[in-house]
């Protein structure tokens, strides 16, 4: 019962693979899908029915935010590279975190590497993540303030 | 308006021609492994980004599916890269 | 409707060569193998995400598979970087002219 979610998106994605929304093929899909999932039996966690409508709004307004931050750091990269003298003064900061699951570190790994200038290079066993940037000088408060957000907006989606 | 965006087109398309053959030989004369990866993954990328635009020239998707197959083959292949580079040894 | 759809077209074909371009010229003038993927990683990225959203409203028929590599590029793009500039860490390329670095003095 704990794979309906996904059974759902797998076979959604089959559906668009193959642009063909027949009940047949909407039938293949599944069957695919549930193969994969036996085969493969992910560790999926509970899901809460009740607050389904605020995880799926947090989850869409941090996707928004991501599409925002990927942007941005596209701008301030092509602006280092195209300036003639080339500003950067890269190094390697320590951003501590206070996520616990292992699924909730992760995506906030990813969403520190979306950010502008920002790259984790290495996580330690405690959740600190070594990020290198391509501009270090006064970054701290910066960088924190961002973490906090960022979250706050997991902790939303999770719990 | 059509002339304009078929001459967008084959420019762009030859422009990224041209930055593969850039990116080509920053991977031949690359200064260690890990910067040749680097290069491996953006020739990945420029083609991926021709095969869009072979799929808009000739109005057709199913060039968007070959690019579908290539990014995932080009993530899990970098990714084997990889693992193998740090780790001297594959699983 | 149609001549919107063809200059919404045009003008992320051109925003997305043009980052194209930044992303090669990035990896040519960069100085180490960290800050080229900054500009490979991201960058790159970006371009082909740019020329997918020409093929959402120009292709027919293909817009559900390219905003479905519009998704996979997006998540693929920063698990390569990380696992790249790891390997470069492990097997010890030093970073030209640091600044500073945490993870030295663990």
């Amino acid at each position: 019962m704990i794979y309906v979610w996904p059974v759902a998106v797998l076979t959604l994605i089959y559906l668009v693979l193959t642009s063909n929304f027949t009940l047949n093929n909407i039938v293949a899909g599944m069957v695919v899908a549930v193969i994969v999932l036996l085969l493969f039996r992910p560790q999926s966690g509970n899901l809460a029915w009740k607050r389904l409508p605020t995880a799926v709004l947090a989850s869409i307004k941090y996707i928004i935010r991501l599409m925002v931050d990927l942007l941005v750091s596209g701008i301030q990269v092509a602006r280092i590279v195209l300036s003639p003298s080339m500003p950067i003064n890269p190094g390697i900061i320590a951003i501590p975190t206070r996520c616990e699951s292992d699924l909730s570190r992760a995506l906030s790994a990813h969403a520190i590497t979306l950010t502008p200038g920002e790259m984790v290079v290495e996580i330690s066993e405690d959740g600190i993540m070594y990020t290198h940037m391509l501009d270090v000088t006064d970054a701290d408060e910066h960088v924190r303030e961002a973490q906090e957000m960022r979250e706050t907006m997991l902790k939303k989606i999770f719990e | 308006m059509k002339d304009v965006l078929q001459i967008v087109l084959y420019s762009s398309l030859f422009i990224h021609l041209l930055l593969t053959a850039v990116a080509v030989w920053r991977v031949w004369r690359g200064e260690n492994v890990v910067d040749r990866l680097v290069g491996v993954e953006l020739v990945t990328t420029l083609v991926l980004a021709m095969l869009v635009l072979v799929s808009l020239i000739e109005q057709d998707s199913i060039y968007i599916d070959v690019a579908l197959a290539l990014a995932a083959l080009g993530f899990i292949g970098t990714i084997a890269l990889a693992k193998y580079v740090a780790d001297e040894k594959l699983f | 409707m149609e001549t919107i759809f063809q200059l919404i077209a045009i003008i992320a074909i051109t925003v997305g060569t043009f980052f194209s371009i930044v992303g090669v010229l990035g990896m040519v003038r960069l100085p180490d193998v960290y800050a080229r993927l900054h500009a490979t990683g991201k960058v790159g990225v970006f371009g082909v995400v740019l020329l997918l959203v020409a093929a959402v409203v120009w292709t027919p028929l293909g817009w559900a598979r390219a905003l479905l590599l519009i998704a996979l590029l997006m998540v693929a793009g920063p698990v390569v970087a990380h696992a790249l500039s790891s390997a470069a860490y492990r097997i010890g390329i030093p970073m030209k002219r640091p600044v500073r670095n945490d993870l030295e003095q663990k």
